[in-house]
């Protein structure tokens, strides 16, 4: 009679994967993975009193319908996507969800992800310390592959708990298109004439956007150097293949690359680099290190107000 | 690294805001240390060919300190850290589609080539581009070969390549554009496994023929 905390998946949506805050085996080879907006991930845990890293389910451009079988507090922050339970269902907030109720979440008018939080963190294959999904090379989460149709994914259990009244202020919610600029800092592989070329025009998200990387369409000049050995690839790497065509590298990228990485996007806008969807159109702005340091402490310490807010409720209750 | 007195200044440089690279042939040694005795603010280090790539998060190292200790680091080193000690052989059945171009290149017939190549003492340089490929260095010149024009869609798992100054297996399938001479049976990536990793950085490694063209 009393099913155990589990919810089934009545429809998959588009791209809907087990995530958390990733792996860090990148000197094996292993890809980091983990949800591409960390913004986001860390607000929805935060809101259903989970810890930052938790599991929980990445959605993309169309979501998932989610069947509970058993009482829930869930959260969902990212892209703007148009949630039902039952009737409207609000996006940054902790919301109850009663046993036998059905979450569904079609889609999204801007931006490409958001992340579902559970109370309690979802269970999943766990590799190198992290239960994000790896696709490619398929382990992790559930299986190494994205939802289907009739899976089942259990949470981890957890004292029940008054879901807080709290909204995340709209200051917090990671930016999503049509147009984004992202902070970029220059690399030694960045001449003079390249970085004007990058930094002076706009280019537009091609249908080749996935969790590994977004390939823009407008090709710039590229430098071409056969002798370039593989190098490890920082986050947030911009490369530029032969056909001069930049590929934003994302979570689930390959280590190394031979590729010449003229630009890095700023760790704080890392998350805003994971809403890129198809048609998107992006521009680069130059900044320094000093900059890029002091956006993301703001960044970081609005976050950890939040996060320590919402670690005070739920010791209270 | 000093001598008559005068320190050579490592190269360090910033890649991105929360990134260093460390340009050294003291690599390699670098990161056993970083690993025996971290650093605070470092999340990892990743190595590839003389270089290690340092992630850091900027909100607990500034980059200056955390620059000015990997130097220090690199001061005490003593570049006489080998390999693992271990030695794998690692079983190779030639029949791979650029087998022939690849002895053609040599000058040797193919019973030769594989002999040439099963010869070489080869080592695991580092680890990266997919879970568990591993870059195998020692090839001497003339086993060199140039990658493909045009890489392949599809190499099937287990195939053994020639790269560059790289010989390789490629884990699972994937895109490539190496020169495949033959294929192994060796699971090189497993998350079954305890240690899901067949090898690491320093390991020896030799092909062994298991089969062949020539039986």
């Amino acid at each position: 009679m009393a099913e155990s905390s589990s919810l089934t998946v009545e429809r998959p949506g588009l791209l809907t994967t087990v995530q958390d805050a990733g792996r860090r085996a990148r000197a094996l080879g292993v890809p980091e993975g983990g949800a591409a907006d960390p913004v986001a991930r860390r607000l929805a845990n935060a809101l259903v009193g989970n810890p930052a890293g938790a599991a929980g389910l990445e959605v993309t451009l169309g979501g998932p319908t989610l069947r509970f079988h058993a009482d829930a507090l869930v959260s969902l922050c990212g892209a703007p996507f148009e949630a039902r339970l039952d009737g409207p269902f609000p996006l940054w907030r902790a919301v109850p969800v009663r046993k036998g109720q059905t979450l569904s979440i079609p889609g999204t008018p801007g931006g490409a992800r958001a992340f579902l939080a559970v109370r309690g963190g979802l269970h999943g294959q766990e590799v190198f310390g992290s239960r994000s999904t790896d696709l490619r090379t398929g382990f992790g989460g559930l299986e190494g592959r994205s939802l289907r149709a009739g899976d089942r994914l259990s949470w981890f259990p957890s004292a029940p708990a008054l879901p807080p009244r709290a909204f995340v202020s709209p200051d917090l919610h990671t930016p999503t298109g049509p147009d984004l600029t992202l902070r970029v800092l220059p690399t030694p592989e960045a001449t003079p004439d390249l970085l004007a070329v990058l930094c002076g025009s706009t280019f537009t998200v091609s249908g080749q956007a996935d969790r590994m990387g977004a390939r823009l369409t407008e090709p710039v000049p590229a430098p071409h150097d056969p002798t370039r050995v593989s190098l490890p690839n920082p986050p947030g790497a911009v490369q530029l293949p032969p056909d001069g065509r930049p590929i934003l590298l994302l979570s689930d990228a390959g280590t190394h690359g031979g590729y010449p990485t003229p630009l890095v996007v700023a760790r704080v806008d890392l998350p805003a680099l994971g809403q890129l969807r198809p048609g998107d159109r992006v521009k680069f702005r130059p900044v320094t290190v000093e900059e890029a340091h002091a956006a993301l402490l703001r960044q970081e310490r609005a976050l950890r107000g939040v996060e320590g807010a919402l670690r005070w409720w739920y010791k209270g209750v | 690294m000093s001598q008559e007195g005068r320190t050579t200044l490592p190269e360090i440089t910033p890649l991105g805001d929360a990134a260093l690279v460390v340009r050294s042939p003291l690599a390699r040694e670098l990161l056993a240390e970083l690993t025996a005795s971290p650093l605070p603010g470092v999340g990892e280090a990743v190595p590839a060919l003389d270089v290690l790539t340092v992630l850091y998060d900027p909100l607990v190292a500034p980059p200056e300190a955390l620059t000015a200790n990997l130097a220090a680091r690199l001061a005490e080193l003593t570049g006489r850290a080998g390999g693992t000690g271990r030695t794998l052989a690692l079983p190779v059945t030639f029949d791979g589609p650029d087998l022939a171009w690849c002895a053609e290149r040599a000058g040797l017939d193919i019973p030769d080539f594989i002999r040439a190549l099963c010869a070489v003492p080869l080592e695991v340089a580092f680890l990266g581009f997919t879970p568990g490929f591993a870059f195998l260095t020692g090839l001497p010149g003339e086993l060199r070969m140039p990658r493909l024009d045009t890489p392949r869609d599809r190499v099937p798992a287990g195939s053994v390549a020639l790269g560059g100054p790289w010989a390789g297996v490629y884990p699972r399938e994937t895109p490539g554009g190496w020169r495949i001479v033959g294929r192994t049976g060796a699971v090189l990536f497993d998350v079954g496994r305890e240690d899901p990793v067949l090898w690491r950085a320093g390991d020896r490694v030799t092909f062994v023929e298991v089969g062949g063209p020539g039986g």
